[in-house]
């Protein structure tokens, strides 16, 4: 016993190496049995000692270290004997064992908490003992690849295209939007265990669902796109009522003026408390749709707005109308002000000379047939093509472009 | 990331401020019984713009866009819009100091040359497009896309470096 005491002790004192080749990296496990083989080669009666005796380390879940796992696993391999349970001959080694397989391992789990940026609470029991369970794998499986320890094993090559965490380096910036890990530590009885993530939260209540079920589906484009339909409502009113309202105004303009522009008079007397107040209106409305227009034609987009132009687009078409319409109702600013002022006795001499009357109106009335014409067409025109909204296609494809390039710039989510 | 909350509150007061300039804009000469109606009137509508077009500006500062540095990206898409508010801004300062300097004696009196009728109608044309174009920039700035990374971003980010 003496002898073999004396031997397994001096093969003990071959095991350290292990050690420090596995402290380098965790990786450095497996070139642990090559280092092994090569020292065992010359003794291959003591390998079936050793065998035997870390046969019985491997079923052992209390083993402690991975290293001795894969010797055996080595072992195993070039002896083809079955593992069968040792007898508990050799306890003290396994606490050495153990006690070395435990500072590595902690070693090993600083670099596993280095690298994938988790940190655990505590290094339980069972956590010890799995990883031990996982490193026997490797070298069962380095031992069919070659002895050097720069070969890729198969833990490092992932075959699963639905790899759902993404591998970020430590030192460098995230890349991507930001992805959850696939796992989430749960607090349970004062520990954290690793469970899978949870890929919808599930509300507790039926209240709960509903307010986050609406809060999903109200985003900065929606409230952006309600604004628009809600503008577009307002303009579809403002073009009827500014068709409705020009062609009232103008109508009652002719009555007063009688036949033939033949009671001027009259029409200043009748019209004239009228006359500034229709014109803020017109204004007013003439805005709305001008813009209501434009939103349909899409004008910040000049090269696509002359394309519709140019194809006598009725939308492009009612745009031109009603800026013509707004650029002539602005003109007439002074001479409504003019009418607005024929109230005042003072101002008639100097604003009303006797018989100025007609070359005063006349272009004013006829100005005002051309906006009511002119609205009126608009009118007909926008309400041929209700559907048409440039504005709102282009608001729901959102479209960037490069400064220097207009074709791309598809801006994706 | 721009909450759906902060930039519903946000278009409502442009709205609202908008609203006003084309209240003003239509019904501020029917309200000059007394000056100093038209006077406070044109002053809201004044600061009205500016405010306008600071908070236009602090959306755009608050993309992402412009956080990485793509300023010239953004300046370039809104630059109508800017130069849009500028000018009407402009416009209308010396409209309403032109007007109120001819009415503050007498409100009721015909003050209407050619040259405060050309600088009238200038002035009124640019509320209309400055109204189109704001309401535009607010509705597109709406876009959540432009508050979070995209690879179109990261591309444009790349060419501007580049």
């Amino acid at each position: 016993m003496d002898p073999e005491a004396k031997v397994s002790s001096s093969r003990r004192r071959d095991l350290p190496p292990i050690p420090q080749g596995q402290r380098r990296t965790p990786r450095a496990l497996p070139s642990m049995p090559s280092q092994d083989t090569a020292e065992e080669m010359p003794a291959p009666k003591s390998r079936k000692k050793k065998a035997k005796r870390d046969a019985e380390s491997v079923d052992e879940p209390d083993d402690g270290g991975m290293e001795m796992g894969g010797l055996a696993s080595r072992r195993q391999s070039e002896c083809p004997e079955p593992l069968t349970p040792e007898p508990l001959d050799n306890p003290p080694q396994r606490r050495k064992k153990k006690k070395k397989a435990q500072a590595i391992d902690a070693e090993g789990d600083q670099t596993d908490l280095v690298s994938n940026g988790d940190t655990l609470d505590q290094n339980t029991d069972e956590e010890v003992t799995r990883k031990p369970k996982k490193r026997k794998v490797k070298p069962k499986v380095t031992e069919t690849q070659s002895n050097n320890e720069l070969d890729v094993e198969d833990d490092d090559v992932i075959t699963d295209p639905q790899s759902p965490i993404p591998q970020h380096s430590l030192f460098s910036a995230p890349q991507g939007p930001s992805q959850p890990v696939g796992k989430v530590f749960v607090e349970k009885s004062r520990r954290f265990q690793a469970a899978d993530r949870v890929e919808q939260w599930k509300p507790s209540g039926p209240i709960e669902q509903s307010i986050m079920d609406i809060r999903s589906m109200w985003t900065t484009r929606d409230v952006s796109m309600r604004v628009h339909s809600g503008f577009r409502v307002i303009g579809l009113f403002s073009h009827g009522f500014l068709a409705g309202y020009a062609v009232w105004n103008i109508i009652v303009v002719y009555v007063l003026a009688g036949d033939q522009m033949s009671s001027l008079s009259n029409l200043l007397q009748q019209f004239h408390t009228l006359a500034y107040p229709a014109q803020s209106l017109l204004y007013l409305l003439l805005a709305l749709s001008t813009v209501s227009a434009f939103d349909r034609v899409n004008l910040a987009k000049a090269p696509a707005a002359m394309r519709s132009l140019l194809r006598l687009s009725p939308v492009a078409l009612a745009s031109v109308f009603y800026f013509s319409a707004l650029v002539l109702s602005l003109s007439q600013q002074m001479t409504s002000d003019r009418i607005n002022l024929y109230k005042y006795s003072s101002y008639n001499t100097t604003l009303w000379p006797p018989g100025s009357e007609s070359s005063i109106l006349y272009p004013w009335i006829t100005v005002n047939l051309v906006v009511s014409l002119l609205v009126g067409l608009a009118w007909i025109l926008m309400s041929t093509s209700p559907d048409i909204d440039n504005t709102e296609a282009f608001l729901m494809s959102m479209e960037m472009e490069y400064p220097n390039s207009e074709e791309k710039g598809n801006v994706t989510a | 990331m721009l909450q759906t909350n902060n930039y519903s509150l946000v278009l409502l007061i442009q709205l609202a401020l908008l609203t006003f300039d084309l209240f003003v804009n239509s019904f501020s000469e029917l309200l000059r019984s007394a000056p100093v109606i038209q006077l406070v009137l044109f002053i809201i509508q004044d600061i009205g713009i500016l405010f306008n077009v600071i908070i236009i500006l602090l959306m755009m500062f608050n993309t992402y866009v412009f956080q990485v540095g793509l300023v010239s990206l953004l300046l370039e898409r809104f630059r109508a819009m800017l130069i849009l508010s500028a000018l009407y801004l402009t416009l209308s300062i010396c409209f309403h100091c032109w007007v109120m300097n001819l009415r503050w004696m007498e409100s009721n009196r015909f003050v209407w040359t050619d040259g405060l009728q050309v600088l009238f109608v200038f002035q009124r044309i640019a509320a209309v497009l400055y109204y189109y174009f704001y309401k535009r920039t607010t509705e597109y700035l709406g876009d959540p896309r432009l508050y979070e990374d995209s690879p179109w971003l990261r591309d444009a980010f790349a060419r501007a470096r580049q």
